[in-house]
């Protein structure tokens, strides 16, 4: 059994089966439900009720050649109709394997602070800025507060800040307003997906100082 | 515009054709025959009689749609591009899963996003929808076996619905307005949106377990 104890709001998990989150948003969820039983169970239920409501909707009448046209261009498609393997095993979610495997490897990880690492990712949108964060085992980040959204999903072992422990498949919404200060875990290094919306705002009184280096890029 | 209700669904071609085989694992409905064979056989009659039954409900889910930039001159497109991804991805169908129409709805909304974000994006794009609904190659875990008995009863609790739900789920689902626009739309506080969203999917019984997710208004 799973021990993911924190999850997308429902209604999220209702807009990604409708297909109405934005990008950086569907790369969370979906990375969440690499790990989450419990969510792609509801959404394949959610799924069903959406073609539940497609399948009520009064038939439209379809141009004659339309099937012609479909059936020639058909002919005209590549012999290989293979199905898509995931290509090479990845430990990650298959579209955070699918950008890293976009991005030039190895990962492009740069500095943030002592303990954290960054690499960010070009996902075609710019509303957020979708990254790896890297904790260092034990490595504390600074105390933070948030301007805008963010989103994280744990990828690979755990963090911790003054209300919990996250772990793997664990889902966090931070909102503008929220300050807290994570800490990797002792036991070993600590990888995040996040889509951030706005940068954020360190706690400390000299954290201004830090604002250029915190600046985000989403893309 | 819902008013007749034609009888399209799976399950009841299943009941009515076959009830010997409803209590197995195996889905025999129409549809998902069907799709099955086109995935085996390449089988063009099959496709034709998918096609016949799904081109019309997707153009008018095409036509539903009340994305920013859609205009009604892609349904047509929209069709074509799904019922092609249909015949290419056919294989991978797996009937155990989900039925035939909500493997095709699937299909139809990534395509319906895949060409939203094609249209107003000139810059490339590494992720396309389905990447998003890639699923661990794993044997199907035993609740995904239950799932066949859960189409039932939304089939069934569909019609039931009261109308200010149905509405909401129409916008969601059909129109593509995320719960934030919805509520916008309709002049309705965001947290209202999201309870009759709540209390539709409840009376449809499809919440897996209600108490594990905090409600976050």
């Amino acid at each position: 059994m799973s021990s993911i104890k924190h999850h997308p709001s429902r209604a999220m998990l209702v807009d990604f089966s409708a297909g109405n989150l934005g990008t950086a948003e569907s790369i969370c969820v979906s990375a969440h439900l690499h790990f989450c039983d419990q969510c792609r169970n509801e959404l394949m239920r959610l799924d069903q009720v959406a073609s539940k409501l497609m399948s009520e909707a009064e038939p439209q009448i379809i141009d004659e050649d339309l099937f012609d046209s479909v059936m020639s261009k058909i002919d005209a498609l590549p012999e290989c109709t293979k199905i898509r393997k995931s290509d090479e095993k990845s430990e990650f979610p298959y579209p955070v394997a699918k950008l890293i495997a976009e991005t030039k490897s190895p990962l492009d990880w740069r500095r943030m602070s002592s303990s954290v690492d960054v690499a960010r990712f070009h996902t075609g949108q710019n509303k957020y800025e979708v990254a790896l964060h890297r904790i260092c085992a034990g490595g504390k980040t600074p105390h933070h507060g948030h301007n805008g959204t963010e989103f994280t999903v744990v990828l690979k072992g755990s963090f911790s800040d003054e209300q919990a422990v996250y772990s793997e498949g664990d889902f966090l919404l931070r909102e503008p307003g929220d300050e807290h200060q994570p800490m990797g875990a002792q036991n070993g290094e600590c990888i995040c997906l996040s889509a951030l919306a706005a940068p954020i705002k360190l706690s400390s009184p000299l954290g201004f100082l830090m604002k250029p280096w915190l600046r985000i890029n989403p893309m | 515009m819902l008013g007749i209700k034609i009888n399209y669904s799976d399950d009841n071609d299943e009941t009515s054709v076959r009830p010997a085989v409803v209590s197995s694992e195996k889905r025999t409905d129409q549809w998902s025959v069907l799709l099955v064979s086109v995935g085996e056989n390449r089988d063009r009659k099959a496709f034709a009689q998918l096609f016949a039954h799904f081109a019309p409900l997707l153009k008018s889910f095409a036509e539903a749609s009340r994305h920013e930039g859609w205009f009604p001159g892609l349904s047509e497109d929209l069709v074509q591009e799904v019922m092609i991804k249909v015949w290419q991805k056919a294989a991978g169908y797996k009937p155990e899963k989900a039925s035939a129409t909500t493997w095709i709805y699937t299909v139809a909304r990534n395509c319906r996003i895949d060409m939203l974000r094609r249209k107003s994006n000139t810059q490339h794009l590494p992720l396309e929808n389905e990447d998003f609904w890639h699923e661990p190659d794993e044997e199907t875990p035993v609740s995904l076996l239950r799932q066949k008995r859960s189409e039932d009863k939304v089939q069934a609790s569909l019609a039931q619905l009261p109308k200010e739900q149905d509405e909401i789920l129409r916008k969601v689902y059909l129109e593509g307005k995320s719960h934030a626009e919805a509520s916008e739309e309709l002049g309705l506080p965001l947290g209202t949106v999201k309870s009759r969203v709540r209390l539709a999917l409840q009376k449809m019984q499809i919440l897996v377990a209600p108490e594990f997710r905090e409600e976050i208004l």
